[in-house]
């Protein structure tokens, strides 16, 4: 029996926050309010990543906080898909190359949308989330590798300064 | 022939009956909190998708007292709906419920010794009010059999209101809902008991929650004896008033559950208990 | 059979006094021949035990027994003086003027001293086949405690002596008899208690001995009015014989006393926790088959006398109150022992008021908690001694690890408190019944019913939400260990612990058979009332009440097949993932919750003495 059709129809979320400023959680609490009322898609925030099929990951990763994002990446059952929310969780936002920080979510854990927007409005998590799903229908239950634990691992002490971002955007401005 | 077809059916039927009542009552609850809310299937939905996710577990002691907790509940029911002694289908409720303690127990996992404490101090909390209430039962009708209640002519619930009101005192514990669910607390101890399990496994616990509800809906029908309609409106009075207390109360802590379901519920079962003796 | 019976009765005082000049290797040999041929004679006379059998004794033994009396209470006496316990010189003092004087009042009696009936066959029974377990058990433990080669010895003759005394108590008919074995296993658990020898285990000992000193006192005072009011002898059945009388109730209340006391019901209780200093077998000794056992018993034997006196309503109204004080004050412990000796006070409530209301559902259930709980306690009782001589664990709060390092000694803990909880076990079963019972008591008695079944119900509740405390902490195990290999704690240990785990096991299946053929007849004769017991299909008809034997069937599979196959079934293909702590990977030590009953404890025995006072008063009125 194909029981993928049903993955869309229930998506359990956990919501984690990597360290980033609170604004983008208080815009996920507010898809649970009666105007947006995510529920209506059989979506329930559930808070515990055993029984949870996306993980809505807001803020940069600091340092403290990667290994618990890992942790809890892997303690999801496959299928599940990622969704970076913010621009902090997609690229490190104000706070990248701050001393504390690792940058965005995709060099820990494999992601698989990125919602834009420094506050990303309700609406915008919500079509993130309708897109994941279109991803989480696909997805195999097999293992996924994270991109950042293929490449080295980072060296403890390194600093990024504002003209190394500089030099890393431009080829993306451009 | 009816009188073993309805039970018969009925126990066959009660994970079905009871995730259609769950996802009613994800409906209503939503409607009071001016949202939409899930379709109706939804609990459904979940249960099929769970089917499908990869399967993890903690460790297989665990995972098998889930699905141990999901079949010895049924066996509960199923003794209750078949007219079984009343005292020792709440002994057998005890059973389940302490399987599902144990398996909380059984893992090195903070939230799910919380989560199996919080259900322990659940048990002390409901457990003196409803064998009170099987003892009122047997002061009226001279036997527990459930059986007995469900022919007998003159509705329970005349006879003896103030422990039908007991009871929808202890029921929000029993069921995990506002004020008291202290054993599951979602988003404090992230479903307590329940956190461990996934998948398969969670699957069984998930479903067990729906036996739970015809569970104590049937205590709540037992009040009507044989009065089909009382029956129904008594269900129905309780499902509402079930959903609107949870929309409306916050949690309360473990010891103020305790000191209310024992003070308020435990002396209205056992004032109930002895006006029964009196008459 | 006479002769089987006087084995009994001699058999263990032999090997008592041959334990402690025998050498090691032949003593240990000794224990356990005679433990087996113990077991074996209780099981030949229970099962060949119809009618009533009556020793007649030569008149030199009544000097004997009234010299040995005087020889105890001069010891007594000596005690008092040495450890300068001033209660303990005072009630002997009063125990040998009370005695002197009856012996000087009263006519020699030449007639029955000793009657075995079915009742004494059940307790024979439970007496044997346990304590015969633990004395096996102890050969181990008593190596490893630290004392004198001489006093280990010393240990193993007195548990035989305290078998001995125990068998013939339950058979002696005459009170006079009767005194002298109550203040022997008063004597013997005193020299128990206090075998440690340091200061607290002197101190709880004494306790101890006044405790049962003032039951043997209230003995001795019932003798005198049984002669006072002009009832002839001093004996069980004579007293019976005069059941209808009102003058009856005095004596009647004060063997109550004597009972409540050696019961440990409140305010006695403290003995009886005090006694958990004594190395552990002792303490299984006392709470499963001696010692405590006695208090249900005699409320049995007395049973058709006392049924419907307002006695009996006090007594039912003390043990209900005991049952709930109990299982309230064990919240409040930590250490395992205690826990148990709680638990053990709760369920003797439970027994003695079941006795006590003297039907023969009752009775029956009487019977059943008696012999389940002696086996589930004993159990549980030898596992803490394994838990302190192995693993070196003591209070509960310490065992988080248990599930680990000793899967098979948390397994049979866990197994020990359910089977007191939980269908289908026997205990449940006698509680069950007690519940039914009391739904009919609270139709007749109106308030007092009542009250009692609130009680029982609250209490149950207490003490399930105990068990599931003491279990917390035993069961977890961390994921990485999900093959579960049973630790080695030695042949003795083990044995005994892997026949009392079959015991339980074996009760489930073979209880209703044990209930039609071996508990109805007891429960018959002791109430001197038909037990109607009959199979009908699949139910079980006890009186008036029905026990469905399906949903206790597939109990058996739901609970102890369960939690057994639980720890050995291993899910293939199915990944590990570790505990969720929020992303964190720390190693968390696992207590649990605790409530602070300590405060209420005063109060528990003001409303002891309370519920004693009104027992004597009601029995004057």
């Amino acid at each position: 029996m194909n029981l993928a059709p049903y993955r869309k129809k229930s998506p359990w979320i956990l919501h984690y926050n990597a360290g980033g400023c609170n604004g983008c959680d208080i815009e996920i609490l507010a898809c649970l309010s009666p105007k947006y009322d995510i529920e209506r898609f059989g979506m329930i925030n559930t808070g515990n990543p055993k029984q949870s099929d996306i993980l809505l990951v807001t803020g940069p990763v600091t340092k403290r906080s990667r290994e618990r994002l890992v942790e809890i990446y892997a303690q999801m059952p496959e299928p599940k898909v990622v969704i970076s929310c913010g621009a902090c969780a997609s690229t490190g936002g104000v706070f990248r190359g701050m001393y504390n920080c690792e940058g965005g979510v995709d060099q820990f854990i494999p992601v698989d949308v990125y919602v834009c927007g420094c506050g990303t409005r309700p609406e915008q998590i919500i079509d993130g989330v309708v897109q994941a799903l279109a991803i989480l229908e696909k997805k195999t239950k097999g293992l996924e590798e994270s991109v950042k634990l293929k490449k080295e691992a980072v060296k403890e002490g390194l600093q990024l300064n504002r003209r190394h971002i500089a030099d890393e955007i431009k080829p993306v401005l451009t | 022939m009816n009188d073993v077809l309805i039970p018969v059916l009925l126990i066959l039927l009660a994970p079905l009956l009871g995730g259609l009542l769950y996802g009613f009552e994800r409906i209503v609850k939503a409607r009071m909190q001016r949202r939409i809310g899930p379709p109706l299937l939804q609990p459904f939905y979940d249960f099929l998708k769970l089917a499908d996710k990869r399967r993890i577990m903690v460790h297989s002691t665990h995972a098998f007292l889930g699905i141990m907790h999901f079949v010895s509940l049924w066996f509960a029911l199923a003794v209750l709906l078949l007219g079984g002694d009343l005292i020792l289908v709440i002994f057998l409720h005890l059973l389940s419920t302490s399987l599902l303690i144990l398996a909380g127990y059984s893992t090195r996992s903070v939230f799910s010794h919380l989560g199996a404490n919080r259900a322990a101090i659940s048990v002390l909390a409901y457990e003196p009010v409803l064998i009170i209430m099987a003892v009122s039962i047997f002061m009226l009708n001279g036997t527990f059999d459930a059986a007995a209640v469900f022919t007998s002519k003159e509705p329970l619930l005349y006879k003896m209101p103030l422990a039908f009101i007991a009871l929808l005192l202890v029921l929000p514990i029993k069921l995990k809902k506002s004020p008291f669910d202290v054993a599951e607390a979602h988003q404090e101890i992230t479903g307590g008991v329940e956190l461990e399990f996934s998948g398969l496994f969670y699957e069984a616990v998930y479903t067990a929650r729906w036996l739970d509800y015809i569970f104590c809906y049937t205590l709540v029908f037992l009040f009507a004896g044989n009065n089909i309609l009382l029956g129904t409106g008594l269900v129905i009075f309780t499902f509402i008033y079930l959903n609107a207390l949870d929309n409306s109360t916050a949690r309360v802590s473990y010891k103020q559950m305790l000191r209310f379901s024992l003070g308020v519920a435990g002396t209205l079962a056992f004032i109930n208990l002895l006006l029964n003796s009196l008459s | 059979m006479y002769s089987f019976i006087t084995g009994l009765f001699l058999l263990p005082l032999i090997v008592s006094g041959l334990l402690l000049v025998l050498p090691g290797k032949i003593s240990k040999r000794l224990v356990i021949l005679t433990s087996f041929l113990l077991a074996a004679l209780a099981l030949y006379i229970f099962i060949n035990t119809k009618e009533p059998l009556y020793f007649k004794i030569p008149a030199y033994v009544n000097e004997a027994v009234a010299g040995a009396d005087i020889l105890l209470l001069i010891y007594f006496g000596w005690v008092a003086l040495r450890k300068k316990s001033w209660l303990v010189g005072i009630l002997t003092v009063l125990q040998l003027g009370g005695l002197l004087y009856l012996l000087k009042a009263l006519p020699e009696s030449h007639s029955v001293q000793f009657m075995v009936d079915k009742l004494s066959a059940f307790m024979f029974l439970l007496i044997n086949v346990i304590s015969g377990i633990i004395a096996v058990f102890s050969l181990r433990y008593i190596e490893e405690e630290e004392c004198s080669a001489f006093r280990k010895k010393y240990f193993l003759s007195i548990l035989f002596w305290f078998i001995g005394v125990m068998n013939l108590l339950v058979s002696s008919d005459n009170m006079e008899y009767f005194f002298l074995f109550f203040e022997l296993t008063t004597l013997a658990s005193f020299l128990l208690i206090g075998f440690r020898k340091d200061a607290v285990s002197v101190k709880n000992a004494l306790t101890a001995l006044w405790m049962n000193q003032v039951g043997g006192l209230a003995i001795l005072a019932a003798v005198f009015f049984i002669a006072y009011n002009g009832y002839g002898e001093a004996t069980f059945s004579n007293l019976l014989a005069h059941a209808a009388d009102k003058g009856i109730l005095l004596p009647l209340a004060l063997i109550a006393v004597a009972a409540i006391s050696k019961g440990a019901q409140l305010p006695f209780s403290k003995w009886l926790l005090g006694a958990m200093v004594a190395p552990t077998p002792v303490s299984a000794l006392l709470h499963s088959s001696t010692m405590v056992k006695i208090a249900p018993f005699i409320i049995l034997r007395l049973s058709p006398a006392l049924k419907d006196t307002p006695v009996a309503m006090v007594l039912i109204g003390l043990t209900g109150f005991v049952f709930i004080a109990a299982a309230i004050g064990a919240l409040a412990q930590d250490n395992l022992k205690r826990i148990l000796a709680h638990s053990t006070i709760a369920l003797l409530a439970l027994m003695i008021m079941m006795g006590a209301m003297g039907t023969p559902v009752t009775i029956v259930a009487s019977l059943v908690l008696i012999l389940f709980h002696g086996i589930s306690k004993c159990m549980l009782f030898l596992n803490a001694g394994v838990l302190e001589k192995v693993f070196h664990l003591k209070e509960t709060s310490d065992m988080d690890r248990l599930g680990e390092s000793g899967p098979f000694t948390s397994l049979v803990i866990t197994l020990g408190f359910m089977s007191l909880l939980l269908p289908p076990f026997g205990a449940f079963i006698g509680k069950w019944l007690s519940i039914e019972t009391l739904g009919a008591l609270a139709t007749d008695k109106k308030i007092l019913g009542a009250l009692v079944m609130v009680a029982v119900a609250g209490g149950g509740a207490v003490l399930s939400l105990l068990y599931f405390k003491v279990m917390g902490g035993l069961i977890s195990r961390s994921g990485e260990q999900d093959r579960v290999r049973f630790e080695k704690t030695g042949p003795f240990y083990s044995a005994t612990i892997y026949i009392l785990f079959g015991l339980v096991l074996a009760g489930i299946i073979g209880l209703p058979l044990l209930l039609t053929h071996y508990f109805a007849p007891v429960a018959a004769e002791t109430g001197r009332q038909a037990v109607p017991v009959v199979t009908e299909g699949w139910n079980m008809y006890i009186g008036s009440m029905r026990l469905p034997l399906v949903p206790l069937l597939v109990a058996f599979f739901l609970l102890p097949v369960t939690i057994i196959t639980a720890l050995f079934i291993r899910f293939r293909r199915v990944d590990r993932a570790s505990e969720y702590m929020c992303g964190e990977k720390l190693n968390y030590s696992f207590s649990s919750f605790y409530f602070s009953t300590d405060r209420a404890t005063p109060y528990f025995y003001a409303a002891g003495i309370l519920f004693l006072a009104t027992l004597i008063l009601v029995a004057l009125i």
